[in-house]
């Protein structure tokens, strides 16, 4: 029953069903009282976490493996869905910017100029690269493919690496405010990442090269104050930290899995 | 995906520590009173609210880089509060996300508690937005939300990565009231130093326990310290007592999963 299926006519039959059995679904769910849909969801959200540990912790392959493969799919379907309800969001948004002449409506003139040309020229280098264009030489890049790539990486890429390097600057600033000397717990940062900046760099390391390498004085080599403070303080604190929130993740799933946590799908209405 | 090795410790540990935290919501659901301590930077969300609202700016919720999981369900159902306070004030969130399913689940969350705060006229559909699944797009994007609309309070809950500083030094700089809060461990340190108050570690699962005063997930959060307690115990016990434990004992415990 979950073997592909060969035949491509079969295929579109089976394609054309599904959507028009999704559609109803959709319209009995809508149609229906808040407390059935309440209901609905709450049955579905446990039988898929119970799916999921179920599969896992039955030894080896169970009679639960087989179905993995095509819940996996059917999370992608739906997933797949909902980008262009995203889509949707973005173009009602940046459409409604342009119609009322907000004041920021040549921000939305760009997206709407970045998504047409990339969303063109990405499906006309994946379908049609040679479409209206001489065809390319040896070794060269057919005309829509340059274009993507002029696109990607001469474009996408570089705006994102320049977001990124803004970081560089942005953690200057907040050590600033963080390492002010107001209080201790200020005081003993500040000595602790000064420590640690000058384990990490040359001049570090040459500032104490003339302390022993052996006994209880290497200890105040950078080098080693800095990495006897990164893996005897900062690990064991930020295990700390992962264990405690670990266990927490292990409840808060168990809370949604049980619909217990009401706050948020369920709603109080 | 593996199945579960039975000859480790991580099945048996995983089963009892589900098992004590479930026995916490049932003592809760059969009336044990419970208590959780003070969390000032969830008191802090409503100083936020009100403050946003004074200077009748809007706020900002980001629900973090993550899809579908665990923090990001912890983060809307934190939101939905927000918004039920912000609805008593009829002021204005804007939620930009990343990933186009947790728009969905979001946008309804926001528009039931608009209607709980008693203002359902006040939600506005376009304030959900999708920036883009890109990680500095998407940072890019939320950087000119919090410029152009001037927001006066951001509250940055859920899975961070390397944007969360880019995010919250520049409400810093805006000069807005930042409450954050995030199980992502690196992005921590970074929260810490630019937001006013951050939530850490496994109190980011107690925040809707602390908001809503509910028994029942007041008691999942009793069955959680019960399991710290328990674990940190057993970690301790079994490292002074290794050199007495038989081999197959230390083999059981350490064998990786």
């Amino acid at each position: 029953m979950l073997a592909p299926i060969q035949n491509p006519a079969l295929n579109w039959v089976l394609v054309a069903g599904s959507l028009v059995v999704s559609i109803l679904i959709l319209m009995v769910l809508h149609s229906s009282p808040p407390y059935v849909r309440r209901w609905v969801i709450v049955g579905i959200t446990f039988l898929a976490g119970l799916y999921v540990p179920l599969e896992f912790y039955i030894p080896k392959h169970n009679f639960l493996t087989i179905w993995r493969d095509p819940i996996g799919d059917l999370m992608r379907v739906l997933s797949g869905f909902t980008i262009g309800l995203g889509i949707i969001n973005l173009v009602i948004v940046h459409g409604r910017h342009i119609l009322q002449r907000t004041p920021n409506f040549p921000f939305s003139l760009a997206f709407f100029v970045g998504f047409i040309s990339m969303t063109v020229v990405g499906l006309l280098h994946r379908y049609k690269p040679e479409l209206w264009a001489q065809k390319p030489g040896a070794g060269e890049l057919a005309f829509w493919s340059a274009a993507n790539k002029v696109f990607f990486e001469g474009m996408l890429l570089p705006l994102t690496s320049t977001v990124f390097s803004l970081l560089a600057f942005f953690i200057v600033s907040a050590a600033y405010r963080a390492f002010r000397i107001r209080t201790l717990e200020a005081s003993l940062l500040m000595v602790a990442a000064l420590i640690v900046m000058l384990a990490n760099v040359p001049i570090g390391t040459w500032l104490t090269s003339w302390l022993p390498t052996e006994g209880f004085l290497k200890w105040l080599r950078f080098e080693n104050a800095g990495l006897w403070l990164t893996t005897q303080i900062n690990a064991p604190a930020m295990r700390g930290i992962l264990f405690g929130a670990a266990v927490g993740s292990l409840g808060a799933a168990l809370r949604i899995w049980l619909s217990i946590e009401k706050s948020f799908a369920f709603g109080g209405q | 995906m593996e199945h579960a090795n039975w000859n480790t410790i991580y099945p048996y540990l995983v089963w009892t520590l589900t098992a004590i935290i479930g026995l916490g919501i049932l003592l809760a659901s059969l009336g044990k009173k419970l208590h959780i301590r003070r969390l000032p930077a969830i008191d802090a969300i409503e100083e936020a609210v009100g403050r946003a609202t004074e200077m009748g700016r809007p706020m900002l919720f980001v629900p973090g880089l993550a899809g579908v999981d665990v923090p990001t369900f912890q983060a809307i159902a934190i939101a939905g509060h927000v918004a039920r306070l912000a609805a008593r004030y009829r002021s204005r969130i804007i939620m930009p996300v990343t990933d186009t399913v947790i728009l969905t689940m979001a946008e309804q969350v926001l528009r039931e508690a608009y209607a709980e705060g008693g203002a359902p006229d006040a939600f506005r559909p376009e304030d959900i937005r999708f920036l883009s699944g890109e990680q500095f797009a998407f940072a890019s994007g939320v950087v000119g939300l919090m410029n152009r609309e001037r927001v006066a309070a951001n509250f940055f809950f859920g899975s961070f990565a390397a944007e969360s500083l880019i995010l919250a030094e520049t409400g810093q700089a805006l000069g807005a009231i930042q409450i954050a809060g995030t199980p992502s461990t690196l992005q921590i340190p970074f929260f810490i130093a630019a937001c006013d108050f951050t939530v850490i570690g496994e109190e980011y699962y107690a925040v809707t326990a602390y908001l809503t005063r509910e028994p029942i997930l007041l008691g999942s959060v009793w069955g959680q310290d019960v399991c710290r307690i328990l674990l940190t115990s057993l970690i301790f016990t079994t490292t002074l007592a290794q050199k007495f434990l038989p081999e197959f004992v230390i083999n059981f415990l350490t064998k990786a999963g």
